[in-house]
């Protein structure tokens, strides 16, 4: 099911992305912070989605996460990173194959287990417990999307517990992630409601993640894409696995009710619009993953402007390897 | 807490939402094509633009849900 979403289609107040701090707010502004998601809520949520009691059911998502972590496109040399942070863990797994002790920040009451020694603390990843500098690696899986101030946590954060030459790895649900419910039910709503009201939550899109981790002041970053789709019956068993999930809504401004028949036009506008030919529907998730170093003088570096000792127009003398005369 | 309340009744309705959908795909599919003609042709997306589909595929809906009880 990895393929890329194909059709797109115009849904205009289309989500409204959270953008970086492009917008003009430097790291010193603190006018009014961000404050889209009930974390509260998301807490509550998340609990019950821990203590479900088939809950395994609905962990493909992050096995397909995990996997994607786990694949070459990284390029993180294997080595040991012997403290490693697992932000918002719980059920999520993929420090596993990269570490020898995780300590993990959960949100929800059970913790995941793991044949590597783990330490749960039960905090909030926007307010990190711990001194800086003292991670080597810092992870977290599906669980940035429902940050409130992403640019704070990334820099304040997540930036402050690592070590220098510390990395952190990220994925989170981005940009076009459930772009079909989104735009569904807003169809949907505005037909049989006449106005409509946010049901999805706004995400980050990839071409500001790049931004955001910068100004975050990591160094030597990497930012992948991977859209991956998931095929349903229909709307209902979809947002069945989402809820499932951990993953419903918890913006402030969502609507707590959806109208009956505004569900039943959605479930219609959902097939008819992305619908499968064999009636079921899909919906994407785009996970962007990211890879920042904190910065140590060991790491790499731009070279000095001006330090250039050989030109662009030496390149046609550049000797081939069948002999060819050479400069 | 036994019985059958407000909860119980409401979230066994959302269950068989979509077996009752599936019976009236035509109408569904007649419904959603309106909406998705006024994603690109001229007509703006209005209240009600699509009414007269929606009340087939209401009708069937209840008709569906009605049967089923039985």
């Amino acid at each position: 099911h990895r393929r890329p979403a194909s059709s797109w289609t115009t849904c205009w107040g289309r989500a409204q992305a959270r953008s970086g701090p492009g917008s003009g707010s430097g790291p010193g502004s603190g006018s009014g912070s961000m404050n889209v998601f009930n974390r509260e809520m998301k807490r509550r949520q998340k609990n019950w989605a821990a203590v479900l009691q088939d809950g395994h059911q609905y962990d493909y998502l992050r096995e397909e996460v995990k996997l994607g972590f786990g694949s070459v496109r990284f390029g993180i040399q294997v080595r040991s990173f012997p403290l490693v942070l697992d932000l918002g863990g719980g059920k999520s797994y993929i420090a596993e194959h990269l570490s020898k002790f995780i300590l993990c920040v959960v949100f929800q009451k059970l913790g995941r287990r793991s044949d590597i020694p783990t330490r749960s603390v039960v905090a909030d990843e926007e307010f990190l417990p711990f001194r800086e500098n003292s991670f080597h690696l810092v992870v977290s899986s599906l669980s940035l999307h429902w940050i409130n101030d992403l640019p704070r946590v990334l820099s304040e954060q997540i930036h402050r517990v690592l070590k220098p030459d510390g990395v952190f790895i990220g994925a989170m649900a981005g940009g076009d992630t459930l772009y079909e419910l989104r735009c569904s039910l807003q169809l949907a709503q505005s037909e049989r409601e006449g106005g409509f009201s946010p049901h999805v939550s706004p995400y980050t899109a990839v071409t500001d993640l790049g931004n955001l981790l910068g100004r975050a002041r990591f160094n030597m970053l990497t930012v992948d894409v991977d859209d991956v789709q998931v095929h349903y019956p229909g709307i209902m068993e979809l947002m069945t696995d989402l809820q499932g999930m951990g993953e419903s809504n918890c913006a402030w401004n969502r609507r707590s009710m959806l109208h009956r028949d505004t569900m039943l036009a959605a479930a219609a506008v959902y097939k008819e619009m992305y619908g499968n030919p064999d009636g079921s529907v899909p919906a994407t998730f785009q996970i962007l993953y990211m890879i920042g170093w904190k910065p140590h003088e060991s790491q790499a570096k731009p070279a000095r402007r001006g330090s250039a000792t050989v030109s662009f127009r030496d390149l046609a003398k550049v000797s081939r390897p069948d002999g060819a005369d050479q400069s | 807490m036994s019985g059958s309340n407000v909860w119980s009744r409401s979230r066994e309705r959302l269950r068989r939402f979509p077996e009752l959908l599936a019976q009236c795909a035509d109408e569904a599919a007649v419904y959603g094509k309106c909406v998705a003609a006024t994603t690109t042709g001229k007509q703006e997306l209005k209240k009600d633009v699509c009414a007269k589909e929606f009340e087939a595929l209401k009708t069937c809906f209840t008709n569906a849900a009605k049967k089923k009880t039985r």
